[in-house]
């Protein structure tokens, strides 16, 4: 009897073992393509593209689920341990760089030499990111409200806060990168060497405050606090509701907002204009995210991720997906975007015509905007610290991040 | 009947399985990074530091500020959360005849996950309470802390009370009709003798409400994030940003590793404590 219940306790265990085992063990079949990538709001479309691949290619594609949030660092975890996607999007600089390791070569797509100039991402020479599309951030305006032409200078910006009629001339809103990282972006872009400039204040040699671009950075922010709804109080549903509805005049925003107007019965006309520092007359437009290859799935799968790109980016289908279903702006020469609204307009009006500044904060140190830049200007927004003491914290914020 | 030790090894070994492959072995080789810098990713190379790391871990001021702020949220909270668990307890144990709805609607916000709670509450802390001229308690220094004790309270004091019905329940009926007819008092009866009755009942709710208060993490996120000037932020999400935004794997394995110890130690002193004042019938 004895006998008989150790036996059979052996096989359970051995039971329950192989079924906790099972789940980790799905085999892979041949011609499968697995996509991982961050840009939520074409998740669907994504995967209805997915079923027309497999059934034009038979190649099966699968797309895996993200909320968008921690998307980074789950993919770096999964990239870290073998279990990767073979086609995954990244933020070009920063992240692209940190995962240099990681990202194939895809200079040999047929269509990389039609890639709008400096947007295909090139690390070593070789181009490994292709670009999904560009996008731009800048005051979005009523034109009903706000006469542009007539801003064309930081004090001009300031008068205009001090004398405007609106609930709220000019809304930022409470979510990090909506309150501090785009519109601390435009003093950076708009030095002469901006990467250049960055890497000098990284490493302690040149400060933020020397800086005619951040002084009137800070007289802005200052005007902001003293003017308009504090930021902190507003969430971007609300800022972006408030333009809609005429509330507020004019809000620092970029092309993605515009899907939430189609909500609301919006009665005027806006359009988009630069954040005057230094007279600064460009929009800050550049690649949000891009493709990468991972190098570590086999060749047979690069190959067959590839084999997608150059799909998706040259075939009809592919096409007609980018341009009407995700609405993204054309990058590749041969593509059109007939259905642009003013603001996705204005962005691509601005790339045709090479009136913009670049994206510095892309080169950031990783993870800075959420754990300094936006707390330091939280702390501004609800005391009365100076605007010079705000950009010599945020300055201190990115000498100790570069370290 | 002699049970054997077979018997055992089959009903513990899947428990133990798992608890080895999620908790142990994780836990060892963390204590590993954590005399490492490295930033996470299996293609590059990690540098041995030693002891380094946790030298660090001392001279920074922003984890030190978090450390002391999670401790006085914790004291606050423990107190209010078993405060309000007791109260609770105490009400739907008597003849009430609403008490079974009660103890259901109570619970339930334990039920309620604490994202989803900090995102609900951070409306009513921030947007209803700018609409009647309150101003907004999230981006004040103390009112942020007193809003997560307010969530974290209203979470918790639910889930501590079913742990104290249970232990009235316990309580004999005739120690109490003894009291009764010694003529004791109410309070006499509740502070002399309900409370040392339900010794183990405190023993448990102050270890669970204790451990749970210091390791708060999701309602921290949710409702204040870091906050301005870092004055929100408690330990977990301290290391969390550290290893996973700033991607310091080995420097926040070194703070989670001090974390441990300090909770560790301070629950054992708790529980050893509460231990020798639990009475035996």
């Amino acid at each position: 009897m004895k006998k008989t219940g150790k036996v059979l306790a052996a096989v359970l265990i051995m039971a329950m073992v192989m079924s906790l085992m099972t789940g980790c063990g799905a085999g892979k079949k041949s011609g499968k393509i697995t996509i991982f990538q961050s840009k939520t709001e074409i998740m669907t479309d994504l995967n209805q593209l997915a079923k027309d691949y497999t059934a034009e290619t038979g190649v099966e594609v699968e797309v895996w689920e993200t909320t968008g949030d921690n998307y980074y660092s789950d993919l770096k975890t999964g990239l870290s341990t073998q279990a990767g996607a073979t086609l995954f999007s990244l933020q070009p600089g920063a992240e692209s760089i940190e995962m240099a390791d990681y990202l194939a070569d895809l200079s040999g797509l047929s269509f990389v030499n039609k890639i709008g100039a400096g947007m295909a991402d090139e690390i070593n020479g070789k181009v490994v990111g292709i670009p999904y599309t560009v996008e731009g951030f800048g005051l979005v305006y009523n034109k009903n409200m706000v006469d542009a032409a007539s801003i064309a200078t930081t004090g001009d910006l300031i008068n205009y806060l001090k004398t405007s009629e609106a609930d709220n001339p000019l809304g930022l809103s409470q979510e990090d990168y909506f309150l501090i990282a785009h519109i601390l972006n435009a003093p950076f872009a708009v030095q002469a060497d901006p990467q250049g400039y960055l890497d000098a204040v990284l490493n302690g040699s040149e400060r933020m405050a020397d800086n005619d671009a951040f002084i009137e950075f800070a007289e802005l922010m200052e005007a902001i606090r003293e003017s308009c709804t504090n930021p902190v109080d507003i969430t971007y549903d609300n800022n972006c509701g408030d333009f809609a509805t005429g509330k507020t005049a004019m809000i620092h925003q970029g092309n993605w907002c515009t899907g939430m107007f189609a909500d609301y019965n919006v009665d005027f006309d806006m359009s988009l204009a630069p954040v005057p520092v230094t007279g600064n007359k460009k929009i800050s437009v550049s690649v949000p995210i891009a493709w990468y290859v991972n190098t570590d799935a086999t060749e047979e799968e690069q190959k067959l991720a590839k084999d997608f790109l150059e799909w998706l980016y040259t075939s009809e289908t592919g096409k007609t997906y980018m341009m009407d279903k995700f609405n993204f702006i054309p990058v590749v020469d041969g593509m059109k975007n007939n259905n642009l609204d003013p603001i996705n307009q204005a962005v691509s009006e601005a790339v045709i015509s090479g009136n913009t500044i670049p994206w510095v904060m892309s080169n950031w140190p990783a993870g800075i905007v959420t754990t300094d830049l936006a707390p330091i200007t939280k702390e501004f927004f609800t005391t009365d610290m100076s605007g010079i003491e705000l950009v010599d914290k945020l300055n201190d914020a990115f000498v100790a991040a570069a370290k | 009947m002699k049970i054997g030790k077979g018997w055992y090894a089959l009903f513990t070994a899947p428990l133990m399985i798992v608890f080895m492959i999620v908790v142990v072995i994780p836990f060892i080789i963390g204590i590993g990074y954590s005399f490492f810098e490295w930033d996470g990713l299996a293609k590059h190379a990690a540098t041995f530091v030693g002891f380094r790391n946790y030298g660090e871990v001392f001279k920074d001021q922003q984890f030190l500020n978090a450390t002391v702020r999670t401790t006085i949220f914790t004291l606050i909270t423990v107190v209010t959360v078993n405060l309000f668990g007791i109260i609770f307890a105490l009400v739907v144990t008597t003849k009430l005849k609403v008490r079974n709805v009660a103890r259901t609607m109570l619970f339930m916000p334990y039920l309620i996950g604490g994202l989803i709670l900090g995102y609900i509450w951070k409306s009513v802390f921030q947007e209803f309470f700018l609409s009647i001229d309150w101003g907004n308690w999230l981006t004040d220094p103390v009112k942020s802390i007193v809003a997560m004790v307010v969530v974290t309270t209203w979470q918790l004091a639910g889930y501590v009370m079913i742990v104290y019905i249970t232990g009235i329940m316990a309580i004999p009926a005739d120690v109490l009709e003894a009291a009764q007819v010694d003529g004791a008092s109410y309070m006499q009866t509740l502070f002399r003798v309900k409370f040392p009755m339900l010794m183990p009942s405190f023993t448990i709710c102050l270890f669970l409400s204790l451990s749970n208060c210091f390791k708060i993490y999701d309602v921290n996120i949710s409702l204040t994030g870091v906050g301005p000037n870092y004055q929100s932020e408690m330990f977990s999400l301290n290391i969390y940003n550290e290893i996973f935004s700033l991607s310091n794997f080995g420097y926040g394995q070194a703070k989670a590793i001090i974390f441990f110890l300090i909770i560790a130690i301070i629950t054992l002193i708790q529980v050893s404590i509460t231990k020798k004042r639990e009475v035996a019938l």
